[in-house]
């Protein structure tokens, strides 16, 4: 936690103090303290950003902003932002690469998990082959293990409710599959 | 040889009775065929006659009625198993292909996901061009990102982006002359579907039933993209006429007392109650009519925040071609929340009304697994089919826990274009078995992001499969019915050679018997057919092609080629 203490300080004090006259390549300087210098995010409930899809940062960013997505650490981040910031953020940030996060390839057990899932729901349907996502779907191969987990429980409690038919889609699958799912995705 | 490919094809549609002598020798006479260029120029003329031009393939269903009926018997169904490969054509885009191939004067014109546009060498598969949409940060679709093909007219070649742009390209080389944004797509507007060209008017319908938009179809100027008129598929006045069953009879199990309660705090309404329109309208020039089918409502199975019918959901419309005015509509099923509306494209036909007189129809084929024939004149119900596949427990209300009901939400019938044969009086259906729960929860309006309210889910332990169906659309009876493996989406493809081809998800690529059934030619294509086929002739040589690209929504295993098949020497 002091991690992350010390990063909100540092960008309380960015934020307000110069963020007018801020370049992208400043502005995006305030997120590596959550989520890395090199794209690996500081804390594993943290979600990788790098590489991700440009529309989906946005969508993102946009709804912390209009309280549709909910956390306190980001909301703090973007109250400052404006639309073009935002976009501008979402641009830079996709076309850095996606970081390897050496996470463990799942369990035989856990992909015939997944794979019943996706038969059931369709996941890749939406986030595509490999689960790579486009544009306003986002990549969820090679995501943080916590994080997925994290962010497939608060859509289906709607902890989450920027996304209904992705709350939908999370209470129509077995909570008890989040788990091996999770192991899938990071390890994909 | 150019010229005999033309009087060939003439002469063989002569026999079995069209009359497209004139037409095509009238076109080679004053302009020679050239293969690359000089008559490549789409006329209206050209596009008006098309369904009996046995060289081209001028629009996305054959011709304006949309009966995917092509008039060259060279392959037939004493030949069919002689054919072979071409050439194979690998695009840049391993992923789902719905393209419907174009072909105007040797020159093909075929898509990929992610809105490529290729320009092809029709008889030996050569790249003349390619074309990639610049596609904008936000794009919102529900099914993958699909693209269902151009549309030809005068010397452009004209495509709709998952952008929700409508984009003109030269036909020549490929590059761009003017784009127009249709809609917004941060709304959940998007474009998959092909537009049609037709008398200096591009025609363009809209996805977006699973993000709360409001549908339409918009025409287009053909010369500078400029705005001519916009018809709304949800009117501001939609709760209809309470309508308590369905076209087939069936009680829908509304509580209308209880939906007229909410209506006064229902609110605008229209604009997000769904209604996309996903396939191109058919074309009546006499009557200068489109015909189209309109999708689901939004959100798709909470029906609680949607009092009323919906109109003009899940329903047939016909509009005025030149002013866009709103002609007449009948719906299939009001208020729905199964998503299980109306998708594959309407097709024109000439059929008996109740009384046995022959009158002008429009066909569509639901997703509950029934072909309806309507009358032409006021849109009304003539008859409906046997259905095509199970049905079970229609209508059972979706709950929170789930509730098994059959067919499920992708149907029936998919967005795949059905085919006719206008002589044995039979349309041809392609259909899905997928047993599914459907699940309803509440939330509101999300600004454009997925808006099911609830989820409709495979049950991964039942058996799935799929048919090709031959309806007897004079009678509402199903003629024959050949099981697949899986289910089935894509498209079918009739012609006078008495035949009929469709693929499958597993790649299986097939020739039927088209007053049997029988299946008397097949091609294993290594990745999905799941793509509507075509057929075209070059120097009096036949081919029929088809994409071969497997598909997102139902996973079948994803290619890039574009293969086109002829005879053996
Ligand atoms: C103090 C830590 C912190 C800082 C600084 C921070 N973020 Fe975040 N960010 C988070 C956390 C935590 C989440 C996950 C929230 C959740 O669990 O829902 C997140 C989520 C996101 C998401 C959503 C990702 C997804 O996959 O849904 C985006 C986009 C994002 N941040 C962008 C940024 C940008 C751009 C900046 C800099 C302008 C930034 N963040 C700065 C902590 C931070
Ligand atoms: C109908 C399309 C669709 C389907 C099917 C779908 N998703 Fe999603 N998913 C989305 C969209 C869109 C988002 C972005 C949510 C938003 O807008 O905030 C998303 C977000 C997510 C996220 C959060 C990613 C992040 O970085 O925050 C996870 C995890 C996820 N989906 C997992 C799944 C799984 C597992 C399945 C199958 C069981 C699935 N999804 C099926 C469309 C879909």
């Amino acid at each position: 936690m002091w991690r992350v203490a010390l990063a909100l300080l540092t960008l309380g004090w960015s934020v307000t103090g110069v963020a007018q006259t801020q370049t992208v390549e400043q502005k995006a300087a305030a997120c590596a303290a959550c989520h890395g210098e090199k794209g690996v995010p500081v804390d594993k409930a943290f979600p990788v950003i790098w590489g991700q899809h440009q529309g989906y940062l946005f969508l993102q960013l946009r709804d912390f902003k209009a309280g549709a997505r909910k956390n306190d650490f980001m909301q703090a981040v973007v109250a400052e932002l404006s639309r073009d910031d935002m976009m501008a953020l979402a641009e830079y940030f996709s076309k850095k690469p996606w970081p390897d996060l050496r996470q463990k390839s799942a369990t035989d057990a856990e992909a015939a998990v997944a794979n019943r899932v996706n038969v059931s729901i369709g996941c890749t349907g939406c986030h595509l082959g490999q689960y790579q996502g486009d544009a306003t779907v986002p990549r969820l191969a090679g995501q943080q293990h916590d994080y997925l987990l994290k962010s497939m429980r608060d859509f289906r409690s709607r902890a989450r409710a920027n996304n209904p038919g992705m709350t939908d889609l999370m209470k129509a699958t077995a909570e008890a599959d989040f788990e091996p799912e999770a192991n899938f995705l990071a390890g994909h | 040889m150019r010229m005999l490919g033309r009087v060939a094809v003439s002469m063989t549609a002569a026999t079995i009775g069209f009359s497209i002598i004139s037409a095509a020798v009238a076109a080679d006479e004053t302009k020679p065929a050239t293969l690359y260029g000089d008559m490549s120029s789409v006329t209206q003329d050209m596009l008006n006659r098309a369904g009996h031009d046995g060289n081209d393939f001028l629009l996305t269903n054959g011709n304006y009625w949309q009966q995917r009926f092509y008039p060259n018997r060279q392959i037939n169904r004493d030949n069919v198993a002689g054919l072979r490969p071409a050439w194979i054509f690998q695009t840049d885009v391993t992923e789902s292909m719905e393209t419907s191939p174009l072909v105007v004067n040797g020159v093909m014109y075929v898509t990929t996901s992610f809105d490529h546009v290729y320009a092809l060498n029709a008889r030996t598969g050569e790249e003349l061009w390619h074309y990639q949409q610049k596609l904008g940060p936000i794009t919102t679709y529900c099914c993958g990102p699909n693209n269902r093909g151009v549309a030809l007219y005068g010397d452009n070649v004209y495509l709709a982006t998952l952008d929700a742009k409508l984009v003109a390209l030269d036909a020549k080389t490929g590059k761009v002359k003017w784009e127009t944004q249709i809609a917004n797509p941060e709304e959940g507007y998007s474009e998959t579907m092909a537009p049609t060209a037709v008398d200096g008017k591009i025609l363009i319908g809209t996805n977006g039933g699973e993000y709360g938009i409001r549908g339409f179809v918009k025409a287009y100027d053909a010369k500078d993209g400029h705005l001519i008129w916009t018809f709304y598929t949800i009117p501001e006045k939609n709760e209809g006429v309470w309508a308590a069953q369905d076209a087939t009879g069936r009680d829908m199990h509304r509580d209308i007392a209880a939906e007229k309660a909410n209506l006064a705090k229902a609110g605008d309404l229209y604009k997000r109650l769904g209604g996309g329109v996903w396939q191109n309208p058919s074309v009546d020039l006499a009557t200068r009519r489109i015909y189209f089918v309109v999708g689901n409502p939004s959100p798709d199975l909470d029906g609680a925040a949607r009092p009323g019918d919906n109109l003009y959901t899940d329903s047939l419309v016909s509009v005025d071609l030149d002013t866009g005015k709103y002609v007449c509509h009948y719906q299939y099923i009001a208020h729905d929340v199964w998503d299980l509306d109306a998708v594959s494209p309407t097709v024109l036909a000439e059929a008996k009304d109740a009384d046995g007189k022959i009158v002008p129809v429009v066909m569509e084929a639901g997703k509950t697994g029934h072909v309806y024939v309507n009358n032409r004149k006021d849109c009304s119900l003539i008859r409906f089919s046997e259905a095509m596949v199970p049905q079970e427990d229609m209508w059972s209300l979706p709950s929170a826990k789930g509730t098994r009901m059959l067919p499920g939400a992708n149907g029936g019938v998919e967005w795949s274009p059905m085919a006719t044969n206008p002589f044995l009086g039979l349309a041809y259906a392609i259909n899905l078995h997928q047993p599914m729960t459907y699940t309803v929860t509440s939330a509101p309006y999300p600004n454009g992001k997925l808006w099911l309210g609830g989820a409709f889910a495979v049950i991964p332990t039942e058996a799935q499969w799929g048919n090709i169906t031959a309806v007897d659309y004079n009678t509402g009876k199903i003629r024959w019915q050949v099981k697949t493996p899986q289910p089935m989406i894509g498209g079918v493809l009739a012609t006078a050679g008495g035949l009929v081809f469709t693929g499958e998800g597993n790649g299986r690529f097939a020739a039927y018997d088209s007053a049997t059934g029988s299946r008397l030619w097949q091609f294993m294509a290594g990745a999905g057919v799941n793509a509507p086929p075509s057929s075209y002739t070059v120097d009096g040589k036949q081919y029929i092609v088809v994409a071969a690209g497997g598909n997102v929504q139902l996973n079948y295993r994803r290619g890039n080629a574009i293969i086109a098949f002829s005879l053996a020497e």
